[in-house]
């Protein structure tokens, strides 16, 4: 972290400005460790990583065979500790692999509307003119518009899949970064750091990525943080509508789905996915807002 | 107070939401229509009598044509026709199912500022107390548990654990039967809908009261000698809602949003039912029109709460 | 003197921060005479807002008084009930502010929040409250008061927002107006024209005035008699000429010396004074002035000195005073006014060169 500080120290003498930089990512980690809810989010997290790891080697039955001589809507049981779906599934297996998908989905869309949302936010900010209002048109129109209603259109045309469903989600989820870069440049842009390293010759790559990225980095971290609980919320909104990951791929959306359908005969099946999915999304959360106490200033009191 | 400024703001506001409806629609008209598949597929219709019954609709013709033809009637107020079911024209359609949708989000939304509200003042006069632990908690967990586990809960203890209690008053068959939309059976998905969105009122509204019980004017009042409950309601809680209000555009996305799947869990027959239906029917007509009226929804919203401002807020002027 | 108005005795105020406990006021006593006009000077921090305060409990967490009497009109305010107090805000004593923007509320009507004290409490008949709201406005030379009235603060230049603070902190005839650094945030001009009306209001309407300040002109030109705090505690004490005249504090003769003034002599040199105040959470033993004083002993650093006569009507908290600091260690003359400068006391590892401190900040820390 001291990189973030070292072209302001050069450039102040004083150095209490360096080392207000260096302090507020110190105090950040500080703050962080002391949130107790944000570090049981973050042991949960790991966990959970862990299973979707495992899940990807090995599963205590294949999540997509039918079991033969095995009962449907089976309750918990030393064979099958969660029990078995409407086909006869194993849930445990099919939950592991729902776990492996939500983090895909969540992580991927946040990793792509990092990216896309940083650049365009980043080129907005700094060039305005022309880009700037082409983008902060664009942004507009489609700021108001649900964007669940875009990511079910958009899945639907660009054909179901793991990947396709990252790009539909992040159709819309990358203007909120966008925004947020944009308006970290904006405020960036004009204090006198950036002057001098303008005045010093510093091109605008180097302006860009040298000062105004680290510089935001808290927030955006922030806001990419709480993209992840979206896009694993957005998934499992499609695949309960039966739009989303297809069949017969496990997602904890699909299993609470075709959970609520067998709700009356076997409770259970709606239990786990809806635990799951709910103590996942608390736990992006809270490390969220941990992650913004510690890291954005702004925010704070 | 309508101003001649304010008029004017609100015409240029009118213009760019139409602006935006035909932008909007373009788009979804251009995406729905190259969606792979046809809405006469399920019905085998083939060959020559595919061709003709292109022609009556007059899919037959270059996309831009078709959508100009859209655009002209949408503006008569004429929506076109669905293609499910042949020939149903989809104004009055969706005029009912908005009806229906409103409801419901109508609901949801006092629900949620209700509850947001009173959450988030409390959580921000004990601070850091258990109170404000607990709501503050309960936000999250309103924002973090999808609707769907909830509207889970809600019917297995309604309709399956308490059928006896209820005498079968309240009860969520998957499929409309035509008698939906009482008040009894219109509370459940309301409360799971606002309950969702009331977390971040909470949120917001709790971080505004901290905020605002920090300023200088609430010192001032307190110095005057005013009763606390005055200094919390006539001072502190009218400063608070100027940023609750700017989330209420936001919320009324989220319950569009919510709505979606909440009626479709319910078999509520609202707009976000349709919406799903029509795409997956590939009925585009059907799909475009909800989409253009959501989006007109919430443009509307969106000037509301632009002019809730200038009545909470005396500094802003248009 | 006749009987005090108010009378503090050893206030302490303490903040309880995740830091430490930061001891902001400590052992303060002094007395309000009704109709007087007292000045508290001190650089921010110093304790003199929280003394004020601490007189109408409007200390907020963490913030806690933690020790001392305020008697007024022969009740102790530590000890009188939320109720009992709240009725005495606004009502007998009223406080106004230093930020007339931020200290109104940006959503209410001016008259309303005016006309709002005086419903409060009932001394004023509700059927006078309208017409008085008015009349306080012009009372305040607000023009065109009848109009204005209506306004909302953010239609309010800044001095017309302060006038309306002062009429709403009048509008009960209290007895005692405490202001708070009421022309800080104010243009030069008008600052003069805010002490003039609250020097013409003070003789009208016979309310007490304590003006705190860290401006040494604002004191000279409105009140009577002046207390001098330093991290805290109350280092002066004495009637306005005094202060200006003759102080004996090296703190308040550091205070005059650093201002500019038009009357100073020849050679009178403007100096500043070196350091920074103490840590309020970490205090310095002995005097707490002693890490920047110039004329220093070795007693500083031991004892905390009392704050006795040195005068008639002037006390002082100073082993050495100034009457000794001019006649020992030629105070008149020095130009050098680093900490021991004057009196050449530097104990080892007491406090390091500024230069040394200076480094100690710029000093990266790695993460």
């Amino acid at each position: 972290m001291a990189s973030v500080a070292t072209p302001i120290l050069e450039e102040y003498a004083g150095g209490t400005i360096a080392r207000a930089q260096v302090g507020l990512w110190r105090d950040g980690f500080r703050r962080l460790r002391r949130n107790r809810l944000a570090l049981a989010a973050l042991v949960y997290l790991t966990a959970l990583l862990l299973i979707a790891v495992v899940a990807v080697f090995w599963t205590p039955y294949n999540p997509a065979t039918i079991l033969p001589n095995t009962l449907t809507y089976l309750g918990p049981s030393a064979a099958h500790p969660l029990g078995t779906d409407d086909l006869g599934r194993d849930l445990l297996s099919r939950m592991m692999q729902g776990a492996q998908i939500s983090l895909i989905v969540g992580v991927g869309t946040s990793a792509i509307v990092l990216t896309v949302g940083v650049v365009v936010g980043l080129i907005a900010g700094y060039f305005r003119g022309w880009i700037d209002n082409v983008i902060s048109v664009f942004i507009n129109i489609f700021y108001g518009i649900p964007g669940i209603l875009v990511a079910i259109i958009l899945y639907l045309v660009l054909g179901r899949g793991l990947g396709n469903i990252m790009i539909a989600i992040s159709a819309t989820a990358w203007m909120d970064m966008a925004r947020l870069v944009r308006g970290q440049a904006f405020s960036i842009r004009e204090r006198e750091y950036i002057e001098a390293a303008r005045a010093s010759g510093a091109r605008s790559g180097k302006i860009l990525f040298g000062h105004i990225l680290p510089n935001s980095l808290g927030p955006i971290i922030v806001q990419a943080t709480f993209v992840i609980p979206i896009a694993i919320l957005t998934e499992a909104f499609l695949s309960y509508l039966g739009l989303g990951i297809p069949s017969p791929l496990a997602s904890w959306g699909s299993i609470a789905s075709e959970g609520y359908a067998a709700l009356p005969l076997e409770p259970y099946m709606m239990l786990w996915p809806a635990v799951a999915l709910s103590v996942t999304l608390l736990a992006f959360n809270f490390l969220g807002d941990g992650l913004r106490d510690a890291f954005d200033p702004r925010q704070r009191r | 107070m309508l101003t001649r400024g304010t008029l004017i703001y609100i015409a240029q506001r009118l213009l760019l939401i139409v602006f935006t409806l035909i932008a909007v629609s373009f788009l979804v008209f251009i995406t729905v229509h190259s969606l792979p598949g046809s809405a006469f597929e399920s019905e085998r219709v083939h060959g020559k009598a595919l061709q003709l019954v292109l022609h009556q609709y007059g899919l037959d013709r270059p996309i831009l044509v078709q959508y100009w033809s859209f655009l002209t009637n949408a503006i008569q107020g004429n929506l076109g026709v669905s293609f499910q079911i042949r020939g149903l024209p989809i104004t009055p359609l969706v005029m009912r199912e908005l009806s229906v949708s409103a409801e419901l989000g109508g609901t949801a939304l006092l629900i949620t500022i209700g509850l947001g509200t009173t959450f988030g003042v409390l959580a921000a006069m004990r601070q850091n107390s258990w109170v404000d632990y607990t709501l503050t908690s309960i936000a999250v967990v309103g924002y973090s548990v999808p609707s769907f586990v909830l509207a889970g809960l809600g019917v297995l203890i309604f309709s399956y654990w308490l059928p006896t209690v209820t005498n079968g008053a309240i009860s969520y068959p998957a499929i409309w039967t035509g008698t939906y939309g009482t008040l009894v059976e219109l509370s459940l998905p309301a409360i799971i809908l606002g309950f969702y969105t009331s977390g971040q009122v909470t949120r917001i509204t709790r971080a505004a009261m901290l905020e605002v019980l920090q300023q200088d004017y609430i010192r001032t009042a307190r110095a005057k000698g005013l009763k606390s409950r005055v200094v919390t309601v006539r001072h502190a809680l009218r400063n608070a809602l100027i940023p609750v209000i700017s989330i209420l555009g936001p919320l009324v996305i989220s319950i569009i949003t919510g709505s979606v799947i909440i009626e479709n869990i319910f078999g509520i027959p609202g707009l976000g039912k349709e919406f799903v239906e029509s795409i997956l029917g590939a009925d585009y007509n059907v799909t475009v029109a909800v989409f253009t009226v959501y989006a007109l929804l919430i443009g509307i919203a969106n000037l509301v709460v632009d002019l809730l401002y200038t009545v909470v807020d005396p500094r802003i002027r248009y | 003197m006749t009987n005090p108005i108010l009378e503090v005795r050893n206030l302490s105020t303490h903040f309880f921060t995740d830091d430490g406990e930061v001891k902001a006021v400590r052992g303060v006593s002094f007395d309000v005479a009704p109709g007087e006009t007292l000045g508290i000077v001190g650089e921010s921090g110093c304790g003199k807002s929280v003394t004020a305060m601490s007189v109408l409990g409007l200390v907020q967490r963490p913030g806690k008084v933690v020790g001392g009497e305020i008697m007024f009109k022969g009740r102790d305010l530590l000890k009188v009930t939320r109720e009992e107090l709240r009725n005495i805000r606004g009502r007998d004593i009223a406080m106004i502010f230093q930020d007339p923007l931020s200290s109104l509320n940006p959503v209410l009507r001016v008259g309303y929040q005016i006309d709002e004290a005086m419903y409060a409490h009932d001394k004023i008949a509700s059927g006078d409250v309208e017409r008085r709201g008015i009349d306080l406005l012009k009372q305040v030379r607000v023009s065109d008061a009848e109009r204005r009235i209506n306004d909302f603060p953010h239609q309010f230049s800044g001095g017309m927002r302060q006038r309306a603070m002062i009429a709403m902190g009048l509008s009960n005839k209290p007895d005692l107006l405490i202001a708070d650094e009421p022309t800080t945030a104010l243009d030069v001009t008008v600052q003069a024209q805010i002490l003039e009306l609250l020097r013409d209001l003070n003789e009208q309407t016979g309310a007490a005035i304590i003006l705190i300040t860290h401006n040494l002109g604002v004191v000279a030109g409105l009140c009577k008699r002046v207390l001098v705090m330093y991290a805290g505690e109350i280092v002066e004490e004495g009637t306005v000429e005094q202060i200006f005249e003759s102080p004996q504090h090296p703190y308040t003769w550091s205070l005059l010396r650093s201002v500019p003034r038009i009357d100073a002599n020849r050679g009178h040199r403007l100096l500043s004074i070196e350091g920074l105040p103490p840590d309020l959470i970490d205090l310095p033993q002995g005097c707490k002035f002693n890490p920047r004083c110039p004329f220093r002993v070795e007693r500083c650093f031991k004892e905390s000195p009392p704050i006795e006569q040195v005068a008639p009507a002037q006390h002082a908290a100073c082993w050495v005073t100034m009457a000794r600091a001019y006649a020992e260690m030629g105070a008149g003359t020095i130009t050098d006014t680093s900490p021991g400068a004057a009196s050449g006391i530097h104990p080892a590892g007491r406090s390091r060169p500024p230069t040394e401190v200076a480094a100690a900040i710029a000093e990266p820390i790695g993460d």
